[in-house]
């Protein structure tokens, strides 16, 4: 989806048609769930800041500036609604439901566990496992940075910028550094697999 | 010959075409797309397994496609001009069993003071319209509405409201349709 394509489905929108609304929620959404999850803040906090960036730019969709570069706006407008929240920390986060989903042993969002315990024996689920772990284990910036370069579709820089408040110049070299840190994680947690298997059951 | 024009045309639709110089801006920027989106096996491994651990949950996808109807586009729109849990204010900020929030909202001629007092669950809100006058508010909570009256001294209160993102509508009961003013969303 070009600049143009997206300026276009805003400009649509604007006018009031659901279908081009609803394909910048497809096309977006990842991107924004990706902002609010890179951010550690509860579960319940991150829906809340999820929806909250969907009710401003429903608020704000004929003020954009720049309709081609909505998913900057859209990663900005949820970076800063994480930060307030992050602030206010108005709800309690249970210690270890963060390294729980890290695990993917609770995933309190997915009405469909079932499909995905299904899809799980599918895929090598020893290997994602302990991939996830290892990705949940990696310093607060990188996990930020990955986890919005990860999202789906992939971002561009400039929204990653955007998302993670940081020039696109250095994203690279992060990105870099941040991936050489996973994999060392991930070499050296051969033995932990055994725990975190045990820890499972 | 139809099939040949055919061809020809999908040829060039496609970002294999390298000759022409029209060519010129898409090559430029599949070039910048390879050189940004170029990555490793590892970050694809991590997508799916992003994907597969922690999906956009439904309900949200179904909330984010529902934000399009609280479009207010009668309504004047208020910014958010202050918040106690950024904006520093000492005295605003109160901790204790209930955490206490102050936000102002502004718009042309109207101020909305709120104060939001949370329990673990739920909220309770007091509000000021300023100048001072009577108003239907419509508290809007992303799911529901729930409307109450701002008296002639402009206050108005509510509660218990559930947590979650917040907006007011405020249509002041001596004024004329189409003045009606809506605040920012903003999650409490």
């Amino acid at each position: 989806m070009t600049d143009k394509d997206v300026g276009d489905l805003v400009r649509a929108a604007v006018l009031g048609d659901r279908a081009s609304w609803d394909a910048l929620v497809q096309r977006y959404s990842g991107l924004v769930w990706s902002v609010t999850r890179g951010y550690r803040i509860g579960s319940a906090d991150a829906a809340d800041v999820f929806q909250t960036t969907w009710l401003r730019l429903a608020e704000h969709l004929d003020r954009i500036d720049k309709p081609g570069q909505l998913g900057a706006w859209l990663a900005t407008t949820a970076r800063h609604e994480a930060l307030r929240v992050a602030r206010g920390a108005t709800r309690t986060v249970p210690s270890d439901e963060e390294t729980l989903v890290a695990l993917g042993q609770v995933d309190d969002y997915s009405p469909e566990q079932a499909v995905l315990d299904a899809e799980q024996a599918r895929l090598n689920s020893d290997r994602a496992a302990r991939l996830w772990h290892a990705f949940g284990q990696l310093p607060a910036r990188c996990r930020e940075l990955l986890r919005i370069l990860i999202a789906s579709p992939p971002p561009s820089y400039a929204e990653v910028a955007a998302a993670v408040g940081m020039p696109v110049g250095s994203i690279g070299p992060t990105r870099a550094r941040c991936l050489r840190r996973l994999r060392e994680r991930l070499a050296g947690e051969v033995s932990d697999a055994a725990t975190v298997a045990h820890e499972s059951e | 010959m139809p099939l040949l024009s055919l061809m020809r045309v999908s040829k060039y639709d496609g970002r294999a075409t390298v000759h022409g110089d029209r060519d010129e801006s898409e090559l430029d920027e599949s070039e910048l797309d390879e050189s940004e989106l170029h990555e490793s096996e590892l970050e694809k491994e991590l997508r799916r397994a992003a994907a597969h651990f922690d999906p956009v949950p439904r309900e949200l996808l179904q909330a984010a496609a529902n934000a399009f109807d609280w479009r207010a586009i009668d309504a004047e729109l208020a910014e958010l001009v202050f918040d106690s849990l950024v904006d520093h204010d000492e005295l605003a900020l109160v901790r204790g069993p209930l955490d206490r929030r102050l936000l102002s909202f502004h718009a042309g001629g109207m101020t909305i003071d709120l104060e939001v007092t949370s329990t673990s669950t739920s909220c309770g809100l007091v509000g000021q319209l300023v100048p001072p006058q009577q108003a239907s508010v419509e508290i809007r909570t992303g799911t529901d509405v729930i409307t109450v009256e701002a008296d002639e001294l402009g206050r108005f209160s509510a509660g218990p409201v559930p947590k979650g993102p917040l907006s007011l509508r405020c249509a002041a009961a001596r004024a004329g349709p189409g003045t009606a003013v809506v605040t920012e969303w903003v999650p409490i």
